[in-house]
């Protein structure tokens, strides 16, 4: 808050928690009315930012001009725009940092402007330019929360991944929440996951991860990903199962641009615009010795593990196998044990 | 084969009007007839005159029937070992010939008629009809050749008209099969054979379940649907059809007894059932009169069967038929004790009800008793509802082991058995993180020092302790500008995109064009691939023949289509993938022949 700026006074009627409570109540009840008066279904958008700090860092040395300030606007921009297209559309921002997923925004921790909140300030938040005031606040609360990610940044373990996988279902859990909520009173829920990727993949995280690319899979939530840096083959399996839409941008610093074009639209009104085509997925399997993409390989058949080279024990399950050499070489038999 | 070509075309275009349409379409069936029928190769005639000569014949002549008119003219019918022929009166020649293998069926006109005729119905619908106009011998002319024919044609009546009729059937039931035909026989891209090589093995199968029969059973109101009609002074005429009269057999084998007594030696069939319909063993109530009506011991027999019916129980141990009895509270709740049916003084109407009711019971247990016996009365003797149907049969034997059945079907609870599934092999993983693993290269990741991760942390730590929002500057124009273009249809990122759907490209008809061509390129194509590993010197000729296809289809089909569009449709190229298919299909066959050729030298 700039301090030549005067300071409004206002009555002070509201605590810290009463505010939050107010903002959900206050949801509660334009979804009672909207109940009422129409039954517009609701649109949940969860945009899961990478905040990975090592990156971010480094991208702030690499290019100062597009930093993580920049990006948090331009996810400001495009939460704002998408709560400003209908009045029975829902945002909700999670950061994914290395050390945990929080939720930026809504946030029970909403301290206001100044620090900590300790009952005596008199004053609302102040945004100055007549916006509408869920706008306002949303980007406060933002703004806010993501200070206090930053700054209670530690390295404690060896991890440097972003938890990908962890924020994804912590997003899941969220639009479950909501749909079960509002399945009671009667409303349909629309949601979708927008995920800007920064750090790479983290191969830990496959199985995690595929399972909440299944799950979203089975409730009919998209995963768009906005990728910035590298290309991320699990988040392209995602877009790819999920319906979602899968865009690496060439330059970061329209990021806002493209967020608007490519991933405002909703479900329904994509058929109808002319987006980025689909990628092409390699969903080429990676054998268990090497690691490597193949696309002709060996399976065992007790424990269904791949692998490049024909072995005669499964490493996995230690499973014996004999197999059928080729004609020619039938000089150099060798013997193989026989299968269990 | 002159002759034979233009009757063909006669009958194939008589066909082709009844049944189908286009000018294409007669040509093929022209060609499918004569691959049909060039089996039944008849040995070359004289191609100047049109039709055959009768001294030219080497025929053996079975009959010849003169004074026989065909559409208003006299002449004269042979017969002979493969054919019919009709030949105009005082001329050298026939107009009219058939084989017996063409002839579906012959038809005679009903016997009262002035006209004695005789018609011969072909397999394509034609008919001809040869009216025997000799005044003495004119029946029995008709008769012979009735006769001959209906010794001669069932010899004729080939497989192959079987299997025609067969091929037709299947090219009319499937549109796609049939244009697949059409585009492949007809313009001679590959033989009639091999097109029905592969499908006919699969339509034999279904011929042989069609053959069981279920047997008819008995209707329940066949008595009752004997209506008497009045005759007009007091008198009542029942119809009786021979399946009536079978069924009362088979429902009261003791009438069917009296019957083989008494009828043709002491009464005719007439007397028999109209003495049948008089007796009281048909009415309702049965009292019996006199012993002078032959039926009255029907009526004993029947009452001895439906006691020793009653006597023998249900079988399945598991129906209590008991508990069915009338259950009363007290009296007073629907029931008085005065009017008990043990009372030995019934009154009449009593009788009677009891009388109808025995026999109602008793008319439904023959006739279930009689569609079980199936009509082999005396080797019934295992059945177990033989035994049910009053007659006397050594029925106690079989009791125990049915009664057994029933009470373990009873008792048997599938899900209350012992569980005895296949014996499985633990599964024993040793290294199960592996599965855990994503399609990510292990070495990929980038290295980062310690220093730098400190570095990265408190330079983000710092920028965002000073951060303040600043949406209004998030975008400069000339970046925004540069994303637009790149997300516009041409751009950078949309650049696959330009394989449009094709039918955003071309119309519905050429799409459908293009299907057609697909469908045959495929069944062309899988004739091909088939051949390899090529092992015998049938599969040696067969894929070179199917590349001569391939090519005559490319040249033919594929290139004036590609024309065609290329033209109206500029720079659509939708044939690529077909073209593309069939040069691999070359390459194939190349290779294979210069390794063939290498193996040699």
């Amino acid at each position: 808050m700039d301090a030549t700026k005067p300071k409004r006074r206002r009555k002070r009627h509201h605590t810290a928690t009463e505010i939050d409570e107010q903002l959900f109540v206050s949801h509660f009840i334009n979804l009672q009315l909207h109940f009422v008066i129409n039954k517009d279904e609701l649109n949940l958008l969860v945009i899961v930012m990478d905040v990975n700090p090592i990156w971010w860092g480094q991208q702030a040395q690499r290019e100062p001009e597009f930093t993580l300030s920049k990006c948090l606007d331009a996810v400001m921009v495009m939460g704002n725009s998408h709560m400003a297209m209908t009045t029975t559309n829902r945002l909700a921002v999670i950061s994914s940092h290395f050390q945990d997923s929080h939720f930026l925004y809504p946030c029970k921790n909403w301290t206001g402007g100044d620090g900590a909140w300790d009952g005596t300030m008199d004053e609302a938040p102040y945004c100055g330019d007549g916006k509408y005031e869920l706008l306002s606040v949303a980007n406060n609360v933002v703004a806010e929360e993501m200070k206090r990610v930053m700054s209670t940044t530690e390295m404690k373990g060896n991890s440097t991944d972003t938890l990908l996988a962890g924020s994804l279902a912590k997003a899941l859990c969220c639009i479950l929440l909501k749909i079960v909520t509002f399945f009671s009173a009667g409303q349909e829920m629309k949601s979708r996951i927008l995920v800007i990727k920064t750090a790479e993949d983290c191969a830990r995280q496959y199985m995690n991860f595929m399972n909440v690319i299944f799950a979203a899979q089975k409730q009919n939530i998209l995963i768009d990903a906005c990728v910035l840096d590298s290309d991320s083959g699990l988040l392209q399996q995602a877009c790819d199962i999920t319906g979602g839409l899968y865009l690496k941008i060439p330059q970061k610093i329209a990021l806002a641009q493209y967020l608007l074009w490519v991933f405002l639209p909703d479900l329904e009104q994509r058929p109808q615009l002319v987006l980025p085509p689909p990628v092409h997925v390699d969903y080429r399997a990676a054998c268990f010795c090497h690691r490597n993409l193949i696309e002709i390989g060996y399976v065992c058949s007790v424990c269904l593990s791949i692998f490049c080279n024909f072995s005669p024990i499964c490493t996995t399950c230690e499973t014996a196998f004999k197999i059928q050499l080729p004609q020619m070489m039938k000089s150099k038999k060798k013997k193989l044990k026989q299968s269990i | 084969m002159a002759v034979y070509v233009k009757d063909l075309i006669r009958i194939s275009h008589n066909w082709v009007d009844t049944h189908t349409c286009d000018v294409t379409t007669r040509g093929w069936i022209l060609r499918l007839l004569i691959n049909i029928t060039a089996s039944v190769v008849y040995p070359p005639l004289d191609d100047s005159c049109p039709s055959t000569t009768m001294a030219s014949l080497s025929e053996e002549v079975l009959l010849v029937l003169k004074k026989v008119r065909q559409r208003k003219q006299d002449g004269t019918l042979y017969l002979m070992a493969e054919r019919i022929a009709w030949g105009p009166e005082g001329k050298d020649r026939f107009t009219v010939s058939h084989l017996y293998s063409d002839i579906r069926c012959q038809k005679i006109s009903p016997d009262g008629k002035a006209k004695i005729q005789l018609q011969l119905v072909l397999h394509t619908g034609e008919s001809s009809t040869f009216h025997f106009s000799n005044d003495s011998s004119a029946l029995t002319d008709r008769e012979a050749a009735k006769d001959l024919l209906q010794q001669l044609l069932p010899k004729f009546k080939k497989k192959a008209n079987k299997e025609l009729e067969e091929k037709n059937r299947m090219l009319q039931e499937d549109p796609v099969l049939f244009q697949l035909y059409k585009d492949l026989v007809v313009s001679q891209v590959i033989s009639a054979e091999e097109f029905w090589a592969n499908r006919m093995s699969t339509t034999n199968t279904e011929n042989t379940l069609s053959d069981k029969k279920q047997d008819v059973g008995i209707s329940a109101a066949f008595l009752a649907d004997i209506r008497p009609q009045t005759d007009g002074c007091n008198g009542l005429r029942y119809n009786l059809t021979p399946d009536i009269i079978e069924s009362i057999f088979r429902t009261y084998p003791a009438v069917q007894q009296k019957y083989g007594e008494n009828v043709p030696h002491n009464l005719t069939e007439k007397e028999f059932w109209t003495r049948f319909f008089q007796s009281h063993y048909f009415h309702r109530d049965r009292i019996s009169t006199g012993a002078l009506d032959i039926f009255s011991e029907c009526a004993k027999q029947d009452e001895k069967g439906l006691k020793s019916m009653v006597v023998q129980g249900v079988k399945n141990p598991l129906v209590n038929l008991l508990s069915l009895e009338d259950k009363t509270i007290e009296e007073g709740y629907g029931f008085s004790a005065a009017a008990s049916t043990s009372n030995p003084n019934r009154t009449g109407k009593e009788n009677s009800n009891s009388a109808i009711i025995k026999r109602f019971n008793h008319h439904s247990a023959m006739i279930l008793a009689a569609g079980s016996r199936r009509g082999d009365a005396p080797n019934d003797q295992a059945s177990e509802t033989s035994s049910t149907d009053g007659n006397s049969r050594d029925s106690d034997l079989f009791q125990p082991p049915i009664k057994k059945v029933k009470l373990q079907e009873a008792i048997d609870y599938l899900d209350l058995q012992r569980e005895d599934g296949p014996k499985t092999v633990a599964l024993n993983l040793k290294k199960s993180d592996r599965y855990a693993h994503g399609p990510v290269p292990l070495e990929s990741q980038k290295y980062t020092t310690s220093q730098d991760i400190i570095n990265s942390i408190t330079c983000i730590r710092h920028e965002m302790a000073n951060y303040v929002p600043n949406l209004a500057q998030v975008l400069t124009s000339s970046a925004v500008s540069s994303a637009i273009a790149a997300l516009s249809p041409g751009g950078v990122l949309m650049q696959t995109g330009t394989q449009q759907a094709i039918n955003q490209m071309v119309p519905s008809e050429v799409q459908g064009e293009l299907k057609h061509l697909y469908i045959a390129a495929g069944e062309l194509l899988r004739h091909f691939w088939t051949c390899f590993p090529v092992n015998s010197p049938f599969l040696e000729e067969k894929v070179v023949k199917m590349r001569s296809n391939l090519e005559r289809f490319q040249m033919t089909k594929l290139r004036p289509f590609q024309e065609k569009v290329q033209r109206q449709y500029l720079s659509a190229n939708i044939t690529g993938h077909l073209e593309e298919m069939l040069q691999t299909a070359y390459n194939k066959l190349h290779a294979w022949q210069t390794r063939r050729m290498m193996r040699k030298i």
